[in-house]
């Protein structure tokens, strides 16, 4: 082992360190709309511009065909400068369309969107559930039917995170009447401007309307659209999640890092009810270090993930542990500034650049559930890493 | 940058695990109240002094092997003694002779778990018949000569060692080697311990629960069983790579080091602690009893979690400002 970064690594970090010093845009995101989706447009077009975009994706596809581990400084350098987050309206077309698109899809598909993908020019969403197929995934019964050269869709989709900026959907239908579970199932690329799609936000407890419930009315779409075979749209999906659960979450686990010391500056001046210093409180300053070791070990995990991908090329179920990791030491570091804010938590206009903690705190449940729930990466752990005799 | 075991560290985790399952398998704790050290099993094979000098018959090895070595052994709650001696050979590191005799096991060496303060009593795990006792705090390791007939033994817990308290008279002292190296070092290895305790237990209940049947259906079947073995393979993880990724920091010498191997410490305590109070409630009435491993499991993570102290002492650095600015 060793935990030496090469020249070349080095040479990276300090001149991704020193592009982002002088390139972070002087305003702030906005907190919601078709404005804070320009915002991580523009953004994503300036880093595709500077050379930034898609440090670890092929270079025929616009990448900087870099390793994994130069990947992983790029978003170190991003949570230390406090650059713009990439968990925005750009996250499903980056972190999971455009990985799908480069392992499943046709040099027609990737010739178009990759480099689309890149430059921001196209923002994706993801429409996998349904109100009655969230963790059983495979229930889902939105259907299709050929006609000639085209896809004829209907029914509904649900959750479908910043649907009303996408550009594309990753659609996942049932193709084969009649047929069950994952047989029958196809991926498809789906132009969100094609008629026949209508929309209807969800208003969530955070107070926003970033998710949404689509509707699909005899919505036409090639068949040169599809990703994968038709009918094996299972395996691309599968294809899809193992990026969401493996690496896709590798930039939020070094936020988070970023976010525990803020936490600890806060302790260190914040004072409680009685006038004491949060921080000398005993119960604070016990779940405060063992939090901010799990955040270290949260980065000692990632360096032993994309070393085991380097030996193996495949990151296995351990990405439901980070996942488990991830989720809980969040959650975890929310409620705990929560009792150190006392009323200043309180304050909440739903606006996350102001109230972060409190914001923070309200969606941590977004990642305990979205991506798979807590329960289903139990499931996957229990099956895949332990091989207990199975539940389902 | 790279954080798995290599082909040589693979080789050298192997071959502690085979060595350790064939001469102290876990069961051997039910034949006897106190474990035998055995000392001399070990020294033979060189695992004694894998990070001593070679000057003194060691193999100069760094920390990381140290760590491997230290793994499989709380796999199979490997004698302490093994421990001890380490860190006793550690103290006498600038008396070749006397260092090169701890590592080959001839002369043994107890645990000073409450060091001599005044007239304070003090207070060691391991054999009372001893010649030597050491001491190690974040400022050295101090090896003392040990008078044991002026102490008093107390039942331990843990009934594999003995546990003896008596006046800071008995000792007398020996040697010191100042800085925190050694310190350093035995939280590593108390880590390492800890984590195989914690996937030992882990290890047993999967075992079980592919098994056991309830209701016509095995345990590892029911998510009651299944999640919180789950959630133990979550500890594992993260105990495992925050260790990992300490001793490499420290053999390479990081600033940070010290804060690397507070929080490894914290996590392997956490994943011993509860994996092993998991281990038994999952195994029903059986997990209770003398006969099974369990328990042995338990009794040993609680010695570990105490021998250095109480873990209050390992926010400082974990809490300090900027803690993190070395990371990077
Ligand atoms: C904010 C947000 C954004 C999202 N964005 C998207 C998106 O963009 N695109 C998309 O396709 N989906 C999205 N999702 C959907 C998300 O993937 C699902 O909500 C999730 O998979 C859970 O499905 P469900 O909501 O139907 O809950 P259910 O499946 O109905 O689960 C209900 C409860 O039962 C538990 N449970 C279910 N099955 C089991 C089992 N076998 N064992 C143990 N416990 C079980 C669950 O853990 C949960 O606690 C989003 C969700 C949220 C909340």
């Amino acid at each position: 082992m060793d935990l030496v970064f090469s020249e070349a690594d080095l040479d990276f970090r300090a001149r991704a360190r020193s592009w982002l010093r002088d390139n972070i845009p002087a305003t702030a995101r906005p907190a919601h709309g078709a404005a804070a989706a320009q915002f991580d447009r523009d953004w994503q077009r300036r880093l595709y511009e500077h050379g930034w975009a898609g440090v670890n994706w092929p270079q025929e596809f616009g990448g900087l065909g870099l390793p994994e581990v130069q990947q992983v400084i790029w978003y170190e350098e991003c949570a230390r400068a406090g650059a713009p987050n990439y968990i925005n309206t750009t996250y499903v077309a980056l972190m999971h369309a455009g990985p799908t698109l480069i392992a499943c899809g046709t040099e027609a598909q990737k010739a178009f969107h990759l480099p689309r993908i890149l430059s921001g020019e196209s923002l994706w969403c993801q429409g996998f559930s349904e109100p009655n197929a969230g963790s059983d995934l495979a229930s889902l019964k939105t259907s299709a039917v050929v006609d000639g050269d085209h896809l004829v869709v209907n029914g509904s989709k649900t959750w479908t995170t910043d649907g009303q900026h996408a550009d594309f959907q990753e659609l996942l239908i049932r193709t084969e009447p009649g047929s069950q579970r994952h047989r029958g199932l196809t991926w498809v690329i789906c132009d969100m401007t094609t008629p026949g799609i209508s929309m209807t936000p969800i208003r969530t407890m955070l107070g926003d309307e970033h998710v949404n419930t689509t509707f699909y009315d005899d919505v036409r779409i090639p068949l040169a659209n599809v990703v994968g075979e038709m009918g094996s749209g299972w395996k691309t999906a599968m294809s899809t999640l193992s990026f969401e659960r493996g690496t896709g979450f590798i930039g939020d686990q070094l936020a988070l890092y970023e976010r525990v010391n803020q936490a600890i500056e806060l302790a260190r001046r914040t004072r409680l009810e009685d006038g004491s210093l949060a921080i000398e409180d005993s119960a604070i300053a016990s779940r405060l270090a063992l939090i901010k070791a799990d955040t270290l070990a949260i980065r000692a995990m990632t360096f032993a993930q994309i070393s085991e991908l380097q030996r193996s090329g495949n990151p296995g179920p351990k990405g439901s542990v980070m996942k488990l990791l991830v989720t809980g030491t969040s959650k975890a570091l929310s409620h705990l500034v929560a009792e150190i804010l006392g009323w200043e938590f309180m304050a909440f206009n739903g606006d996350r650049a102001e109230h972060p903690w409190t914001y923070e705190y309200l969606w941590s449940w977004v990642y305990t559930i979205a991506g798979g729930t807590s329960e289903i990466q139990r499931e996957i752990i229990a099956d895949q890493l332990l091989e207990l005799p199975r539940a389902r | 940058m790279y954080l798995a075991l290599d082909a040589d560290e693979r080789e050298i985790a192997d071959a502690a695990a085979d060595f350790l399952a064939n001469e102290f398998p876990l069961q051997r704790l039910h034949a006897s109240a106190r474990d035998p050290e055995r000392l001399a099993a070990f020294a033979e094979l060189g695992w004694l002094g894998l990070a001593a000098p070679e000057a003194a018959g060691g193999s100069a090895l760094g920390v990381v092997e140290e760590m491997l070595f230290f793994a499989a052994l709380g796999y199979q709650c490997g004698p302490l003694a093994v421990f001890t001696q380490v860190l006793a050979a550690a103290a006498a590191q600038e008396n070749i002779e006397l260092c090169a005799g701890l590592c080959a096991g001839q002369v043994g060496s107890a645990l000073l778990v409450t060091p001599p303060n005044g007239d304070a009593p003090v207070r060691l795990v391991g054999d009372a018949a001893a010649p030597y006792a050491v001491a190690v705090d974040a400022a050295g390791a101090t090896l003392y000569a040990l008078q044991g007939e002026y102490l008093h033994e107390q039942p331990c817990l843990d009934q594999s060692v003995g546990m003896y308290t008596g006046p800071a008279q008995c000792l007398q002292l020996v040697q010191h080697s100042a800085g925190e190296g050694a310190w350093r070092r035995a939280q590593v290895a108390v880590s390492a311990m800890s984590m195989g305790i914690a996937e030992r237990a882990l290890a047993m209940i999967v075992e079980y629960a592919r098994e056991r049947e309830t209701f016509g259906r095995k345990i590892g079947a029911y998510q009651a069983v299944r999640h919180p073995c789950a959630d133990m393979a979550v500890r594992n993880e993260a105990a495992r790579s925050q260790l990992y990724y300490a001793a490499t920091a420290l053999h390479e010498g990081h600033a940070d080091a010290a804060m690397q191997v507070d929080a490894a410490q914290l996590l392997a305590a956490r994943a011993a602690r509860m994996n092993t109070d998991a281990n038994i409630q999952l195994h029903g009435g059986i997990g209770v009893t003398d006969e099974h491993d369990a328990h042995l499991l338990l009794k040993r993570a609680n010695l570990l979690e105490r021998l250095l102290g109480a873990g209050r002492s390992l926010r400082a650095s974990l809490l300090a400002p900027e803690a993190g600015e070395e990371a990077h």
